[in-house]
């Protein structure tokens, strides 16, 4: 806390390639900028505001150390309920640091509104889908990730205190802002037996040294200090409770998962945000944006769970197609990186039955000055091992392009345990997170991948194409129901669990004496259903088509109508 | 059908029944409290007890009821404490009782309640609860919790129907071509499953009483609610049943329970009352898909960052040795850090040492119920569910986990022929054959139970019913709660023999303390101190399963004082210290002063104790 102020003036000061004065925040919202999280909410406000008939400002539920959690709702009262039309989530910045996933959430709400009414397609997913936007999850992380000295790592977690070195203290060593620069960037000493030493063609860059060279530094890890006197540094910080892995579906204990937390949604905004899913039935595709190396994953993130080949034709229909509007990006399952239990996307598939993306912002592999063909195995690999020459180049990037606002250089601090050292490296606004000037791009991709989504969820046709009068008093009727889009209008996995109400098509105003699905129009096969032929229980996949065959007694006006939770409901009539 | 008859298989487990309406109330006074009678009776023992207890409402059920826990000993601080849960799934009353009573022994005599805290949770699940005393019985488990079980148009549209009017749930049975059941030969009350390879034709299909409500050609699939609170908890969540809800702690009972216990660190022991009872019979082993600890594969990466073969299995203890080489010098590893690790996922098996106190534990307690005259030569109870709060509490608090069902009927005695001994394998074969078609244990028992108890009225004669959709049915069966539920005149005896072998356990709990201290002077004010931490209980702490998973708290030694530590920490955690042993811990310090140590045996389970050690004296 006693380093806010400071702070404050030098995260103004830090940033410099864009007015220190961000100015009011006015619609349509600026791209050009990170808001913090009093300005996410003045931006939510300020949409709300300015669109107060298509949008609805809600406070979801509030987070462990009370602050709200908003969503916005955007939906046109003109052409229907919210609820019965299809709904689009997106949620981003679960992960308090991952902070630009917010401004992709505040873009796709800001897009969608100042485009209403323009774009033709835009005004058309406005008016048939319920968008439901939240885009901080996790407010409290992202509050502190602007407030105070981080990594671009770091206040990833709830904040649900934990024991990480089992000393019987919650969260007493973490890394510590030493120059109060509000960044946790790396530490050196002077150590002539030490393993590292300056490369020689830019001396900001660590070079390990051969076997037998003469060392010049030991790195000492992260900004820090030994807060509690275990001769370790940093090794219990704030939290830590993932709440990518504190879901209800396939949740595991943290002896098992790390960070799961105590139980499933022991996190009170993710609770929060878990009932708020729920209450929305009509939700059929779910976005969560995170910040690390351009990637589409779909559920399950456990290998061992399988999904129903038809749901998996369904995530591909949007995947395929979202690779080509974010170039370098991957799609794939969620556990073909890494296995993991609890998390959103497996709880949005088998809890609610929507199909849920993770999108992964940003490759720093955009950080260079090669061509793609130019690039050398040393050069293309980011992720953990960067090598010297990579290094040279991301810094001749933050040199060149961000005016070195990416990279604090190496100065003397006197250390309270160590002594003499120097703090310097990749600051928090770093590594994960595209300068501002490139954050109009990325936002604007990946919004418009969810904006495709929200255009290919079900739309549903429903067409009497035969009648034919039988004996006496009997008609038989032939319909047929098309979806028009990808999306289904319920999941494969949904219907065969028996998850919610099943999609039916039901008959009204005459007595059905048989009717089942056609399972061959060429040879007139009917699968015909025993009981309550009347209703027709069915889940219609991506661009499905189904036909139904009705024998139908009397006369008079008969209705048709389609009810699905997550497809709008369609109607028809025949009279016989 | 098939369904059919597995969910009649299913409840033939739970259900079983009596004339509770008379059964209620008796002469004894004893009775059946309902769930108004237990929140008023919890009331009354917090007023009578205002100093030392509280009442804590942790979540109101969907049917609107709270979920109460009664505190005893609430003005300790730094005191383990014991939760006691009763009755999860709503259809075991004396479950309940028990808790009462046992909340009632604590507060008459304080000898329990020193240096120990209780929390005691008669009823978790009131809406189960209250149909015990209502309506039509049928031992129903689940709250109000709205699920559309068969996820049509509608829902609860389709649940159970006394159709005779007696007042329970029992079977129906219809004769059918392709049945499945046939009459016992030796009873013509009880129904067995035809065996096809023993030339067997089934004759009857057996349906649980009810019509088709809803017209769908499937009889009660959508009763009222619900979830099923002793089903819903995290571990071995049974995902897929409706009844346990889509995740753990979707219902808000659940939810409630989990928040107030992770709340509350010092609980250290757990208590159930309900179906299972782990106090006679440990919790059961041999589910497949643990992984083996002593054949652990080395993932590529990690062979290769602990220059191991990825090809060979290792033991805990060389992963151990390998991981210790790479991280920093002194830094403990634990099996439980190895495990998550490598991703050896969960322990669904009880860990062997802990099984050692379970089974020390049931033999103890089968001579304290000899020693008191209570049969054991009763039906046995039945395994701890998945999503069961009593497993939840072993392997996710990793606390030790003891259950009870106090009460099950009594065998019935078969006459054993001295001769069996040396019979032939022929005799064998034949004495198998003539078995055939023989009543199980339990039906006999709940029969005989039945005559004796209920007379002959715990079982519903079988009569002919013409059924809306089935045409000619004949209804009869156990009724439901009979084989879960005395009458109430016998469940003072019960819970006055059963409920103070839960007293004698506490005596097993960890106690920990400084048992010496040791202070040798090396020289030049150099000191080594030496503290020996004892357990003068019987269980470890943590037990394995806490030791595994990490959860209870740690214990800690903290030194104080104006000298410099030269090796050690100033907070050093202890690990595990098994029941009945002392651990030596070694410090070396600094000071050229007569001064004090201040040592600090810290936990949020058992409080502080401070040793203050003198220095050159």
């Amino acid at each position: 806390m006693k380093h806010l102020t400071i702070l404050i003036l030098l995260v103004f000061l830090s940033f410099s390639g864009y007015p220190a004065d961000k100015g009011k925040i006015e619609v349509p919202l600026r791209f050009d900028r990170y808001y913090n999280l009093a300005e996410v909410e003045e931006a939510l406000r300020a949409l709300n505001q300015a669109f107060p008939k298509l949008t609805k400002l809600d406070v979801v539920g509030k987070s462990e150390e009370g602050r709200e959690i908003f969503a916005l709702t955007i939906n046109n009262p003109d052409t229907g309920k919210e609820l019965d039309k299809p709904g689009v989530y997106v949620d981003g910045n679960i992960h308090g640091n991952e902070i630009q996933a917010g401004e992709v959430c505040l873009y796709y709400a800001n897009m969608l509104l100042t485009n209403y009414g323009e774009n033709e397609q835009i005004t058309k997913a406005v008016d048939k889908n319920a968008h439901y936007i939240i885009p901080v999850v996790n407010v409290d992380g992202r509050y502190y990730f602007f407030e105070e000295g981080n990594t671009p790592s770091t206040n990833r977690s709830i904040r649900v205190p934990y024991d990480d070195d089992g000393d019987g203290l919650f969260d007493e060593d973490g890394p510590n802002d030493l120059d109060g620069d509000g960044n946790i960037t790396q530490m050196r000493i002077k150590d002539p037996h030490g393993q590292w030493k300056a490369d020689p063609e830019d001396p900001r860059v660590m070079v390990r040294v051969k076997p037998g060279e003469k060392g010049e530094y030991t790195l000492l890890g992260y900004e820090g200090i030994d807060n509690d006197g275990d001769g370790r540094l940093n090794e219990d910080a704030e939290g830590y409770l993932d709440p990518n892995r504190n879901w209800g579906s396939s949740w595991m204990p943290p002896y098992v998962q790390r960070g799961a937390g105590d139980f499933p949604l022991s996190g009170v905004g993710l609770k929060a945000i878990a009932d708020y899913i729920a209450a929305r039935p009509n939700i059929i595709v779910g976005y969560a944006f995170h910040n690390m190396g351009g990637m589409w994953l779909r559920a399950p993130a456990d290998k061992s769970i399988r999904l129903d080949p038809s749901d998996i034709a369904a995530y591909d229909v949007v995947g395929n197609e979202a690779l080509k509007m974010t170039p370098g990006y991957v799609y794939h399952a969620s556990h073909d990186l890494y296995s993991t239990y609890g998390d959103f996307t497996t709880h949005l598939y088998f809890i609610n039955g929507i199909l849920g993306f993770v999108g992964e912002l940003f490759m720093r592999d955009q950080e260079t000055f090669r061509n793609e063909d130019d690039k050398t195995a040393a050069t293309a690999s980011a992720g953990r091992g960067t090598s010297t020459e990579r290094n040279r180049e991301l810094l001749a990037f933050n040199d060149y392009l961000t005016q070195g606002e990416l990279y604090k250089d190496w100065e003397k601090f006197d250390h309270p345990q160590f002594g003499e050292i120097e703090i310097g490296g990749w600051v928090k606004m770093s590594s994960r997170l595209p300068h501002p000037f490139m954050l109009p791009d990325l936002v604007h991709r990946n919004a418009s991948v969810v904006l495709h989504s929200a255009q290919h969820t079900p739309e549903i046709e429903m067409e009497v194409y035969d009648v034919k009068k039988l004996d006496g008093n009997l008609n038989r009727v032939r319909i047929r129901l098309e979806n028009k889009n990808g999306l289904p209008a319920m999941t494969a996995h949904a219907f065969k669990t028996k998850l919610y109400e099943m999609d039916r098509l039901m008959v009204n105003g005459a007595k059905v004496v048989a009717g089942g699905k056609i399972t061959d129009k060429y040879f007139e096969k009917v699968s015909y259903k025993e009981k309550k032929p009347e209703i027709q229980f069915l889940a219609l996949p991506g661009y499905g088509v189904v036909e139904y065959e009705f024998l139908i007694e009397g006369k008079g006006n008969v209705t048709f109508s389609f009810e699905s939770q997550k497809a709008k409901n369609v109607k028809t009539s025949v009279k016989l | 059908m098939l369904k059919k008859t597995i969910r009649y298989l299913a409840l033939c487990f739970i259900l079983a029944p009596a004339l509770m309406s008379s059964a209620q109330s008796s002469s004894s006074g004893t009775k059946y409290h309902n769930v108004k009678e237990v929140q008023q009776m919890l009331k009354e023992i917090q007023q009578k007890n205002a100093v030392n207890t509280r009442l804590h409402t942790i979540a109101t059920s969907p049917g609107g009821e709270p979920v109460t826990i009664l505190e005893i000993g609430s003005s300790q601080t730094g005191v383990p404490a014991i939760f006691v849960g009763a009755n999860f799934e709503g259809n075991i009353p004396i479950s309940t009782e028990g808790a009462l009573r046992l909340a009632k022994m604590l507060t008459d005599s304080a000898s329990y309640t020193e240096g120990l805290k209780w929390y005691i949770m008669p009823n978790p699940n009131p809406d189960a609860a209250k149909s015990f005393f209502a309506g039509v019985k049928y031992g129903r488990s689940v709250n109000d919790f709205e699920i559309n079980n068969d996820v049509d148009e509608s829902v609860n549209e389709d649940g159970y129907d006394d159709l005779n009017g007696d007042g329970y749930i029992t079977q129906m049975r219809v004769k059918s071509p392709d049945g499945t059941h046939l009459i016992s030969k030796n009873d013509l009350r009880i129904m067995v499953r035809a065996d096809a390879g023993k030339g067997e034709r089934g004759e009857y299909n057996i349906y649980l009483e009810g019509i088709d409500n809803d017209g769908d050609g499937q009889f009660n699939e959508d009763g009222e609610g619900g979830i099923n609170v002793g089903i819903a908890f995290p571990h071995l969540f049974p995902a897929g049943n409706k009844e346990a809800g889509l995740y753990p702690g979707q219902t808000p009972e659940v939810y409630g329970i989990l928040r107030f216990i992770f709340d509350r660190p010092e609980i250290a022991m757990v208590y159930t009352m309900g179906s299972s009872n782990f106090c006679l019979v440990p919790p059961k082993g041999g589910r497949k898909g643990e992984a083996n600890l002593d054949r652990i594969k080395l993932p590529g990466r990690y062979a290769r960052m602990l220059n191991a073969d990825e090809n060979q299995t290792f033991t805990m203890d060389e992963v151990i040795e390998m991981v210790k080489e790479v991280v920093p010098a002194g830094m403990e590893v634990t099996p439980s850090m190895v495990a998550g690790m490598l991703g050896l996922g969960a322990v669904v098996n009880p860990l062997e040492d802990d099984l050692k106190f379970y089974s020390k534990f049931s033999v103890e307690y089968k001579e304290y119920l000899k020693a008191k005259k209570f049969s054991i030569e009763n039906l046995d109870p039945e395994p701890a569910k998945d999503g069961s709060f009593e497993l939840w509490a072993y392997y996710h608090l990793g606390v030790p986990s003891f259950s009870m069902n106090l009460f099950s009927a009594p065998k019935v005695k078969e006459e054993k022929n001295e001769e069996d001994n040396s019979i032939s394998l022929e005799e064998v074969e034949k004495k198998s054959i003539e078995k055939e078609g023989e009543l199980s244990d339990r039906e006999k028992a709940l029969l005989a139970w039945s005559e004796k108890e209920w007379d002959g009225n715990g079982f519903v004669e079988w009569e002919k019913f013409q059924h809306p959709d089935l045409g000619e049915v004949e209804i009869g069966g156990f009724v439901p709660y009979l084989e879960t539920t005395p009458k109430p005149e016998h469940v003072d005896s019960l819970l006055a023999v059963q409920l103070p072998w839960l007293l004698q356990l506490t005596k097993k709990m960890p106690e920990i303390s400084f048992a010496k201290e040791e202070l040798t002077e090396l020289g030049s004010g150099v000191y080594k101190l030496e503290l020996f931490v004892e357990n003068n209980g019987t269980l470890s702490y943590p037990i394995a399963m806490g030791q595994r998973n990490r959860q209870p708290a740690p214990l800690i030694v903290v030194l104080d004082g104006d000298f410099e530590i030269l090796e050690g920490l100033k907070r050093t955690p202890l690990g595990s210290i098994g029941g009945n042993q002392v651990r030596k811990f070694t410090w070396l310090i600094s000071t050229n002063k007569k001064a004090e140590i201040s040592a600090k045996l810290e936990s949020a389970v058992f409080g502080e104790k401070v040793k203050q050690i003198k220095i050159g004296g």
